[in-house]
Formats: structure tokens, sequence, C-alpha cells
């Protein structure tokens, strides 16, 4: 990071690490932290008070499997405490999830990008098994950034009569009606228009599968592999998964029958955004794979039973 | 007419908001005194605890940020790499410094991180309504959570801070006192120390300061203050401890 005029602090642990991006952030710089499951949750004081005073970050959580300690190895099953907002308190952040390495390089510079844009937390989402994975990548320009350039942020000495910033618990330099307003407004603008995805041979699809991360590459395969057994399968791959992409599920083709989440979860997390972005209008199914990635095989010998209505329906508690 | 001689200073521009006899009143001026007798008023930033310390983010016209109990030696580290040249200080409870946020007041001492620590010693949570600190409490002081008096059995014994962080590389860690003008006149210029070490990059500086809470000490603020001097003082010595510039551990 030297090399490149930046700084790279080790933290004595997550807590202490969110709070020192809390100076840095409030003073304007690009800044950012990764950890990954027990150590993501202890990030969530941090990304709670940032969030209060709309601070940008980028967080990465590269998941792992399990609870408590859990395993070291690859999971999906961190995507509601991704999802559902950093912390107590109400909040939202946008969430991006790589399903590539050169998607990790991507959209790590988009998320610098949208949480200056909205004064936001950008979570990666990412997992064990995407990032852990040795693939080619181009790293895009590095880019210049002026952390004297934003006016709610602290620049350092002032003339005598400037005023001063402030960095509070719900911005308290508006009205708190107004703080309300503003903070409800760039929520509903994230979600208009931050939705991201990508669709993979969708347009005569019987049955969609929805999935992400190291989950989606296996999908990718398996709908290619279905194809040339005769079993037309389609993909929808969030990118974004708050905003979740509500907008690819207003359009499914008419040849669409059912649609199927495969996750590393043992409950079906991501599909009850599926079943909220679908308006519960198709047969909902989740293959869920706890610590186990997915083969093409699997996936396409379940769809083939859900296609044959052998599968039980998705039952969401 | 009379000579003016001292007056207000002019950073504290708002009305304060701490009980009659607290100590936190005194400490926000002489810090803003020291601000302005030193010229940093418009360099300063200043970072306090969300608990009673956080009065003061209103009430001082500096650069400030409030947040999380226990972590503003993290936050002013993330500050101070950011504004090297800002004067970033810290105005903090005992709870705060040493017991939630122990750890990471021990950590910006250990990266000797030039920032100033002020750590407000009343031996007492005083914003959620007078709960013991491990750290600081007397034993057999009354609390509302060692209300026949701390038992040393079941919570330990108090521990002086100071004599745990001398054993960092830091540049200056001092205790003072507000119970006569003298002990403030000295707790002042023990933070004129430590911001004058923080301008020169000399490294971490903490000063602890006695500080009374009649409200949850149940007494009144003469009380408040000879209680400091005739029992909290015996355990927490008002003295220097560290100080690069006489050769490091006193």
């Amino acid at each position: 990071m030297a090399e490149r005029g930046g700084t790279f602090i080790q933290g004595e642990s997550e807590i202490a690490s969110m709070s020192m991006l809390w100076g840095a952030a409030a003073c304007g710089e690009r800044i950012m932290t990764s950890s990954s499951g027990p150590g993501y949750d202890l990030k969530q004081e941090g990304m709670s008070y940032l969030s209060s005073y709309r601070l940008p970050a980028v967080v990465v959580d590269v998941q792992r499997y399990g609870l408590g300690d859990g395993e070291i190895t690859e999971g999906q099953d961190g995507y509601f405490i991704a999802t559902r907002g950093g912390g107590h308190g109400d909040s939202r952040q946008i969430v991006l999830t790589p399903a590539s390495v050169q998607e990790c390089a991507d959209l790590t510079y988009l998320a610098f990008d949208l949480a200056e844009k909205y004064r936001t937390i950008c979570i990666i989402l990412s997992d064990g098994g995407i990032s852990q994975m040795i693939e080619k990548v181009v790293l895009p320009e590095s880019r210049e950034h002026d952390n004297k350039k934003f006016d709610w942020a602290i620049i350092g000495h002032k003339e005598k009569d400037a005023p001063k910033v402030k960095v509070t618990n719900l911005d308290r330099s508006m009205p708190y009606d107004e703080y309300d307003r503003l903070v409800k407004k760039t929520y509903k603008e994230m979600f208009d228009h931050e939705q991201r995805w990508e669709e993979f041979q969708l347009e005569d699809a019987e049955l969609v599968l929805v999935a992400i991360g190291i989950s989606s590459r296996v999908c990718k395969s398996a709908v290619r592999l279905a194809r040339e057994e005769g079993v037309k399968l389609g993909l929808i791959r969030p990118v974004t998964v708050w905003p979740f992409p509500v907008k690819a599920f207003e359009k499914l083709p008419e040849s669409c029958r059912a649609l199927a989440t495969v996750e590393m979860s043992l409950s079906a997390q991501m599909a009850q955004d599926v079943l909220l972005a679908s308006k519960n209008k198709y047969p909902m199914y989740s293959l869920l794979t706890s610590k186990y990635v997915a083969t093409p095989r699997q996936v396409v010998d379940y769809c083939k039973r859900v296609l044959a209505g052998e599968e039980e329906e998705l039952e969401v508690y | 007419m009379m000579e003016i001689i001292r007056t207000k200073p002019e950073m504290i521009h708002q009305q304060v908001g701490w009980c009659g006899g607290c100590g936190h009143g005194i400490i926000q001026r002489i810090i803003a005194e020291a601000c302005e007798e030193m010229n940093l008023v418009e360099d300063t930033v200043q970072v306090v605890d969300i608990a009673c310390a956080y009065w003061s983010i209103d009430t001082l016209n500096c650069d400030g940020i409030a947040g999380p109990h226990g972590r503003v030696a993290a936050v002013a580290t993330g500050i101070k790499k950011v504004r090297p040249d800002s004067n970033v200080y810290v105005h903090a409870g005992d709870g705060c410094c040493y017991v939630i946020g122990f750890s990471e007041t021990c950590y910006a001492a250990q990266r000797n991180v030039p920032i100033t620590m002020i750590a407000v010693n009343n031996g007492i949570f005083g914003m959620t309504g007078g709960q013991m600190n491990l750290a600081t409490t007397l034993v057999g002081d009354k609390t509302v959570s060692s209300k026949n008096g701390r038992d040393a059995n079941i919570a330990g014994e108090p521990f002086d801070f100071l004599n745990v962080i001398k054993n960092y590389p830091i540049a200056y860690a001092a205790r003072g006192a507000l119970y006569d003008p003298k002990h403030i006149n000295d707790a002042k210029k023990m933070i004129k120390k430590g911001f004058t070490y923080q301008k020169e990059k000399k490294g971490f500086s903490i000063i602890e300061i006695l500080s009374p809470c009649p409200t949850n000490w149940k007494l009144s603020p003469v009380e408040a203050m000879e209680k400091i001097k005739n029992e909290n003082e015996k355990i927490f010595p008002v003295r220097e401890y560290v100080d690069i510039e006489q050769g490091g551990v006193l």
C-alpha cells in the first residue's frame, strides 16, 4: 500500500479496525477493511456508527461457512447479515457480489465510487470459493483521491471563522426530520438506480436458477449441461443483493414455470428476496448445499426433479 | 476600573450541559484555554466519548467527532493518519478509556500514535446512572451496581492504568486533579505538555484527571472534592509517570 501512496494498518481487533476507519472516513479518506465470519460480526458496531453519519466506506466480507467458528472453507450463509443493514438501527448498504477474480477487482473500484456517491457503506460480499480462486485479472488504472473535496469531512487547518465540522450520530448538522427524509430518500435512490444483475440463457428457460458467487459459477455450467440434455435452464445472477435486482424478475420469459436458488446455507436466505422480487408468482425451490459447493450434475438432477414435480416447494420460515 | 486578566475562552461557544459540580466542565475549560494559549484552535479535532464527555461536542467551537463508546483511541488513530498536522485530542471517561476501551487505548500507545488522551477518572459510570467502574471505583465505594460497597472478592481491585501504559514507548503520561486552583493549573500544564509533544511529533500522551461526580457519588460538590483529596488520590497519585524529555519513565 505504501508504495502506491496508501496506508495499511493491522488492527488489534476488527472492532478497532472499524473505529480507525471511522476516524479516517470522517477526514474524507478512501478507506476499506475486510474480514470473514466471526470477524465480520465484530465490524457491525462500527458499521452502524458509520451509517449514522453517512460516511463512505468499503467493507469486504469473504464468507466462510457456519455458525460460531464454523469452518474456514467457503460458505454463503452470511447473506442475511450482509443484506439486512450493518449493526443495530435501521440502515441499508449497497452489497456487491463478485463471481470472478476480475469482478473482485472491478466491483471494488465501483464500490468506492458508489460509497462516495451515496455516502454509504458499500459491502463486497464474496465467498471463500471466489476469493481463493486463481484467475487472470486486468487491474483498472489507478486513480488519485482528493481527501479534501467533501464539505462534510474534517479537512484539517481552517481559517478562524470557517464553520466547523462535527461528526455525530444521526448527523446533527441538520434537523432530525430533515436527516430522516434524506436517509430514506437515499435508500430509495439506491434501490431505484443501483440494481445490477447478469442474465444467462434466460430467453426460453423453463426453470430459472438464481445464484451468486461460487454457486453462480456452478449454475452457469449446470445451464450448459442441462441444455445438452434437453432441459431448458436459465440463470439470473444478482450482482447486487442489496438492492436486490427486483427488475430482473419483472420480465421473466413466458416459458418460465419455476424459480430455484442454489445457496450454500442451511436455510433459504436469498430465496426470500427472490420470493419478494417475483411477488410469489412462481413456484419456488432452493437447493441448499451447506458447506459443500454444488456440482453442475447435482444442480441439473435437482432441476429435473423440480420440473418432474418430485421436489417440494420452498417453505419460508 | 479593574483590569480583566482572564475571560472565558472564545472556543467555548455554547452553554455546557453537565451536572452542577461535575469536573468535566473544568476539564473542558482548561482544554480550551490550552488550545487558545497555544494557538491551536483552528487545528484542533476533538474526539469525545458518547458518555458524559459527549456534551463537549456542542460546546467547543472546533472540528470534532463523537462516537463509539470505548473506541476513541482507535478513532483518533484514524484521524491522525489522515490529518497528521491536526491537534487531535480525546476527552473521554475512565469507562471508555480503561474498561471497554482498554485494548484500544493500549494499542494506540503501543503504536505511539501522536495523539493526546485526556481521561477523566471520576470512579463511576456517570451517564448510565452511576454503576461501578472496574478500573477506578474504590473498594468500599457504593454505586448502583455495588450497593453494599465494592467488594474486591467479587469485582477485584481498582488499578492504576498509568502504571500499565507507562510500559509502552510513549511520550507522556501524567495524572492531575481538580480539587483546588493549584491542581487545576497543574492539570492544564500537563495538557499543554501533551499538546506540545503531539505538535513536535514525539508520540502518544495521556493525561488522567481525578474528577468529581457529585450527582452519582451522592455528595455535595465540596464533599466530592474532599473525597478525591482524602481517598481517591491515595490510590491514584497525582504525578507525572512518563516524560520523554525527562528520560522516559519517572
